[in-house]
């Protein structure tokens, strides 16, 4: 291995201690320059759309209700095995959500459940603060699932309609996917915008939204 | 009453400097968090200016262990050794032209004596704690004393020799009242070994090997608590507002200044002083500690022949000049 020494100081360096001189004028700068520190409980952390906090159930702003159709996607998908749905038919033959509860204790916040879902009805808000000292209150059922979508948009001050890019699945042209998570995004947020790195890749291999638009005009 | 007022004299002394020993906690902790690109206490009063004041609080009313192995005499003793020791020593500081507790010709000695014993202190709670972090504490210690006391008691013999005392005041007296009469320009050496002898000699960064907290806990004083443990800690703080006022007396002229302050003679001496424990936080903040062998090898193969040599130039100079 080669390993790189500084070079020899000469005698005046050694007399004078450059060394530790150059250290003490760094930290004399850095006595001067602002800090870094956050006061966290007054002071919050910015938030990134992508952010995936508390879990919620939209509240549908038609029926007042979870959007939840039961198909067993979200609970499938789950790595922690932490999603339980009860659904039974109704007299239509149509299913019908009885209970949906999630432990956020065993979840791992991997937020499949949000992209996998076809009608955007679980989500992952930007709430973070719900530390509680014990268990039963974060075994969130149906109706708390609700209630966190209602204090999220309360927090956030967002619409009722409210969506997040980041709850579609990632690199997928709008066409292939179910059609709630064809969501109304900002012109800004195209599918090669979701690529981690996509400008360091050859211009070739850059995928570009412009066909799956003309698919849908 | 003479009595009386020398009494008065002390507790006034003594409420000054404890209240500076906590304020200088506040502004190392503030200093080196900012240092280190944070805030420092931030929560207790107008950006933390309480902290010392809850700090003391808290320490005062927190439970006082005493081990079940430990020499306990010795363990009530070793705090109480430092603490008086330091105190003892701030009698013979002159903080400005005759305003000095008490102005003994022996006063650089008396100093001398007063920090030695101050580390029997530091010995005899590592040994009575009966633990292996303390105990080490108490060795490092005790070795470290030994080969910085004699550097720094060589360092002071430059300014012995040329203000031909021992009293403070009589040195501060000698260098006259220009900024180019003071010991520091004839006396570079001695201030350097001086410099870091003080540094050793007060166990601060980077040679504060007898409470290193990455090897043994906190040293020496690993198993104090609540009052105990902060008197070691005014002990320390007082080492080192003395080390600072003997460098500030010895090398940079005591209380004289560019022009002299109306109603506050020490005005000048204090700032010094300050400025000598600002350096201290400054190496704080930079530095990383010594290792054993090597603090050894500063000691007895750089700084006694250091200072060796400033004696020898010392006479050299007074012989010729």
């Amino acid at each position: 291995m080669n390993v790189q020494y500084k070079p020899k100081r000469n005698l005046l360096g050694t007399i004078f201690q450059v060394e530790i001189l150059q250290g003490m004028a760094l930290t004399l700068r850095k006595l001067f320059s602002p800090p870094i520190t956050r006061q966290y409980p007054e002071e919050k952390p910015p938030m990134y759309p992508g952010f995936r906090g508390q879990h919620a159930l939209v509240r549908d702003p038609l029926t007042q209700e979870s959007k939840c159709i039961g198909c067993m996607r979200c609970a499938t998908i789950c790595p922690s095995r932490c999603i339980h749905i009860r659904c039974e038919k109704d007299t239509r033959g149509k299913e019908v959500l009885q209970s949906y509860s999630i432990e956020a204790l065993r979840c791992v916040f991997c937020g499949f459940c949000v992209e996998v879902c076809p009608v955007g009805a679980i989500t992952m808000t930007e709430v973070f603060e719900y530390a509680s000292y014990d268990r039963e209150s974060l075994y969130f059922n149906k109706d708390a699932l609700l209630k966190n979508w209602d204090k999220f948009l309360d927090e956030s001050g967002h619409g009722e309609d409210y969506v997040n890019p980041f709850w579609r699945p990632r690199g997928l042209p709008e066409a292939e996917l179910p059609a709630a998570q064809r969501m109304k995004v900002p012109e800004d947020w195209t599918i090669a915008g979701q690529f981690i790195g996509t400008n360091l890749r050859s211009p070739k291999q850059k995928i570009t939204d412009t066909h799956t638009e003309e698919d849908h005009a | 009453m003479q009595i009386l007022i020398i009494l008065l004299q002390i507790v006034i002394l003594l409420a000054i400097v404890l209240l500076h020993v906590a304020y200088t906690t506040y502004f190392e902790r503030k200093v080196i968090g900012h240092m280190q690109v944070r805030l420092g206490p931030m929560t207790v009063g107008w950006h933390g200016l309480l902290q010392p004041i809850a700090d003391g609080i808290k320490s005062f009313f927190k439970e006082d262990i005493i081990p079940e192995q430990a020499d306990k005499p010795l363990f009530l003793l070793a705090p109480v050794i430092c603490l008086v020791t330091m105190l003892a020593s701030l009698a013979v500081l002159p903080f400005a032209k005759g305003w000095v507790l008490a102005d003994i010709n022996i006063g650089l000695l008396f100093i001398f004596a007063m920090s030695s014993l101050a580390s029997y202190g530091i010995i005899l709670a590592g040994w009575a704690s009966n633990s292996k972090y303390t105990f080490l504490g108490g060795m490092r210690s005790m070795a470290q004393v030994i080969s910085y006391e004699i550097p720094m008691g060589m360092s002071l013999i430059g300014v012995m020799m040329l203000s031909g005392s021992l009293n403070l005041t009589e040195i501060v007296n000698s260098q006259g009242g220009s900024l180019f009469s003071i010991y520091l320009f004839p006396q570079i050496i001695g201030f350097f070994v001086f410099f870091v002898a003080m540094l050793a000699e007060t166990n601060r960064v980077p040679f504060d090997l007898p409470e290193a907290e990455t090897e043994l806990v906190s040293g020496y004083i690993t198993e104090y608590s609540g009052m105990r443990y902060a008197m070691f800690f005014m002990a320390e703080y007082i080492g080192m507002m003395v080390m600072a006022s003997i460098g500030t007396v010895c090398f940079l002229g005591g209380w004289n200044g560019p022009f002299p302050i109306p109603f506050f003679p020490p005005f000048w001496f204090i700032l010094k002083v300050y400025g000598f424990l600002f350096l201290f936080i400054w190496i704080r903040a930079t530095l990383p500690r010594y290792r054993y062998d090597q603090l050894m090898e500063l000691g007895w193969k750089l700084l006694i022949p250091l200072a060796l040599l400033n004696i020898f130039l010392t006479g050299l100079f007074k012989a010729f000049f």
